[in-house]
């Protein structure tokens, strides 16, 4: 009998080092948890304090469980190169996001990719200090090889000298693949500073990222005049229309995202019903519309969950 | 062709410098002979310079085959002049060298006693009497001069220097007078080092030579420690230091490596050498080891003492720069940037990338540099050489495209902005420098685009050049 239960033990310790490792929370580990919360409620919120940063958005904290993780790799993928303004853009919004709300002077690190540089163009700074970022708040970093880049992202994640790293790549190279990315997600863990992975053009590719979005170009609002109206035809702060690919939550999310430069705040797009033109449909578009019953349904506002019921 | 360099044998034959080749042959049918190859020498030479660099850090060429080393202040380190000199000729000759050498008070005197003279130390009291036998070819002048003493019967030393000098001057120039008071160290006379000494150097000699990187660093560590005191005396750290690594078969090797902030803590100096060892990996040879290592500070800047305190503040700043120390090192300096604004209104002028090791990444909260601030979007990323685009149904004359096609895409513009004029600077431009009117639009797919047309519409030439500039988010 005691041998069993030490055998239990031993399997109870395995798992939740398992557990530990993947970052999850084992349903006994939890309910432990819970028990010890209930004696012992400051030391539970102590516990509980994964980094996490949220959006201040309902929908988007409610799929990221929290908000974005500050100790782990997100990553943001573009399916075009042509797409790099837009993957660029919310990358440097994440980045600009996070340094408003941290108080130290430490800058982000953006590691280029060569080949990108050539293609997208150069970071400039001017643009950089109107989106959020001001130009000693970023260092540039020009690695000739990949793995220079990797050893560059691993560094300064480990070193935790920087607020936050931007990581260029293009496309899905053959050097960066699981274990690379594996190592730096554990750096980043151990360091507790993000990484954000920016893959242009890139497929879908299995890595330790807990997020990773796909990005693609949304029209972008229109400018505020002071008396709260909008100036018609006018190009204001941008919008990303952003798919949630990987995350724990099984229904992927949509929605359009629209970057407040000055204020430094994400918000929901607004005219999300007419994101998309008429000579421009989305790929797929049946999927975003409901079935008609007996008459046309106004049209529902993007992203929200259709969940059947269970059947018995 | 001519000889320009001969071996014992054929010293000893009696061929000379400066003989026809032809010439030769028909004395001696059977000698080798080689095409000179004066970068080769030279690159031997500059080894053995460097070689030298462990006796002093003065160093300096003469000419294609003599090296001067000023050894003030390091004979004691060596035993004496004595031992120092038999030192230095005893292991140039175990690499095979046949070399000459001798310690005088003046470079000149030295340079005679080699190559006339017997060489060996020569002490003050006893310069004139080594001198006078000596021709005067020893005095480092011309040939013409030379001939023109030889004709008057003047050949040795010792003749001219009873001589009137006032006469001596007339008839041969102030150079003869300037070289005999040089040998005869009347005159000063200073070498040219052909590297500047370190501000601060510490060395470790050993007497088993190491090979393996981790000894390397180790010891380069230790040395850092030696260096320490030296620099908390005069309350500064070091910015550029230098690894010199003197291999048992002569070959140095030379590693510098910079740190964004003025160090002392000999561990963060030795991390830097990891990291640059790390990067030179395949360069550095260590062949049977090295048998001397010298840490060289190059360039040191003002210690600012930090307190440490309780929040544990301060680390934030070190771990930057210790961060930008460690890519730099291994990545090079320019790996790692930060930009600079610069005051002009041209997109492309408003910044410069200099290299985060330079510019003080902890920077003290210096004054903000005047810099163009642009009423208009920026966008993103820049093109460094903006790319052409067709762009089709422009609104004449200053009106943006309704689309354009650009890398064999067709964009179809459905918003824009502008436009947004940008002169040339007249003052670095040249006057043909066309205006540019730049336009914010937004694709049918939402990308945004920075785009301008150089030049205007003018009826009966042709139509101005549209480009693309760059992407906003």
């Amino acid at each position: 009998m005691a041998e069993h239960a030490t055998a239990q033990e031993t399997l109870f310790a395995l798992r939740e080092q398992i557990a530990r490792l993947e970052g999850k929370s084992l349903p006994a580990l939890a309910a432990a948890e819970q028990a010890d919360s209930a004696a012992d409620p400051e030391g539970r919120k102590a516990r509980d304090n994964q980094p996490r940063l949220p959006f201040g958005i309902t929908q988007m904290d409610t799929a990221l469980e929290g908000g974005l993780p500050l100790d782990g790799i997100t990553e943001i993928r573009s399916l075009l190169m042509g797409d790099a303004g837009a993957a660029s853009g919310f990358a440097l919004s994440l980045a600009s996001y996070l340094k408003a709300r941290q108080p130290n002077e430490a800058p982000v690190l953006w590691i280029g990719d060569v080949v990108s540089t050539q293609e997208a163009g150069v970071p400039y700074s001017v643009g950089f200090k109107q989106f959020g970022l001001s130009s000693r708040d970023v260092l540039y970093a020009s690695p000739r090889k990949l793995d220079d880049a990797l050893w560059l992202a691993e560094t300064a994640v480990a070193s935790g000298a920087v607020v936050a790293t931007i990581l260029e790549i293009r496309g899905n190279p053959r050097h960066f693949g699981l274990t690379e990315s594996r190592r730096l997600g554990l750096r980043a863990k151990a360091a507790g500073r993000p990484l954000f992975v920016l893959r242009h053009a890139g497929e879908e590719e299995a890595s330790s990222a807990s997020f990773r979005f796909l990005v693609e170009p949304a029209p972008a609002a229109h400018r505020h005049l002071p008396d709260g109206s909008m100036l018609g035809g006018s190009i204001g702060h941008p919008v990303f229309k952003l798919t949630l690919e990987k995350s724990r939550n099984p229904a992927p999310l949509s929605l359009l995202l629209e970057w407040n430069p000055h204020d430094r705040q994400f918000s929901l797009g607004r005219d999300a019903g007419e994101a998309f033109s008429f000579r421009n449909p989305p790929a797929h578009p049946g999927a975003r519309l409901p079935a008609s019953a007996d008459r046309q349904d106004r049209a529902p506002a993007l992203g929200t969950v259709m969940a059947f019921e269970r059947a018995s | 062709m001519r000889l320009t360099a001969l071996d014992e044998v054929s010293e000893r034959l009696g061929l000379k410098r400066g003989q026809g080749l032809a010439e030769a042959r028909a004395m001696f049918p059977k000698i080798d002979v080689m095409d000179e190859d004066g970068a080769a020498d030279q690159g031997l030479l500059e080894a053995i310079a460097d070689w030298c660099d462990r006796y002093t850090p003065l160093v300096a060429l003469d000419g294609r085959e003599g090296l001067f080393l000023d050894i003030t202040g390091c004979a004691h380190l060596f035993g004496g002049e004595e031992a120092l000199l038999r030192d230095i000729l005893g292991r140039l000759l175990q690499m095979g060298f046949d070399v000459k050498g001798a310690i005088s008070s003046s470079p000149g005197l030295s340079w005679a006693a080699c190559r006339f003279g017997r060489g060996g130390v020569i002490a003050d009291r006893v310069t004139a009497e080594i001198l006078a036998p000596l021709p005067v070819n020893a005095l480092r002048i011309d040939e013409v001069t030379i001939a023109a003493l030889y004709k008057l019967g003047l050949k040795r030393i010792g003749d001219l220097m009873p001589m009137p000098r006032a006469p001596l001057a007339r008839r041969f120039g102030m150079h003869l007078l300037l070289r005999l008071d040089q040998a005869l160290g009347h005159n000063e006379e200073a070498i040219s080092p052909r590297r500047p000494v370190a501000a601060l150097s510490a060395e470790r000699r050993l007497a088993e030579p190491i090979q393996a990187e981790e000894h390397i660093l180790q010891l380069s560590g230790q040395i850092a420690i030696s260096l320490k005191s030296e620099l908390e005396a005069r309350g500064v750290g070091g910015r550029v230091f230098e690894l010199v690594l003197f291999r048992v078969d002569g070959r140095v090797f030379r590693i510098a490596a910079g740190a964004s902030q003025p160090l002392q803590d000999p561990k963060r100096i030795s991390s830097l050498f990891s990291e640059r060892l790390n990067a030179v990996h395949d360069d550095l040879d260590a062949g049977f080891g090295f048998e001397l290592l010298r840490l060289n500070v190059l360039q040191y800047d003002l210690f600012k003492t930090l307190q440490g305190d309780f929040t544990g503040n301060g680390d934030s700043e070190i771990s930057l720069a210790d961060f930008v120390d460690r890519v730099s090192a291994r990545l090079g300096a320019d790996c790692l940037q930060v930009v600079e604004p610069k005051p002009s209104h041209v997109p492309e002028r408003a910044e410069i990338f200099v290299p985060a090791i330079a510019a003080r990444i902890v920077r003290e909260k210096t004054e903000e540099v005047f810099a163009f601030v642009p009423r208009s979007d920026r966008p993103l990323r820049l093109f460094r050489h903006p790319e052409l685009v067709d762009a089709f149904a422009a609104t004449v004359p200053d009106g943006p495209p309704r689309r354009f096609r650009w890398r064999r895409i067709v964009h179809e513009v459905i918003r824009a902005e502008g436009p947004e004029r940008i002169s040339p600077e007249w003052w670095h431009d040249a006057e043909e420098a066309e205006e540019r009117d730049y336009f914010r639009l937004e694709s049918e797919a939402g990308r945004r685009f920075w785009i301008f047309r150089a030049g205007h519409y003018v009826a009966g030439e042709t139509a101005p050049t549209w480009r693309v500039h760059g992407i906003f988010a």
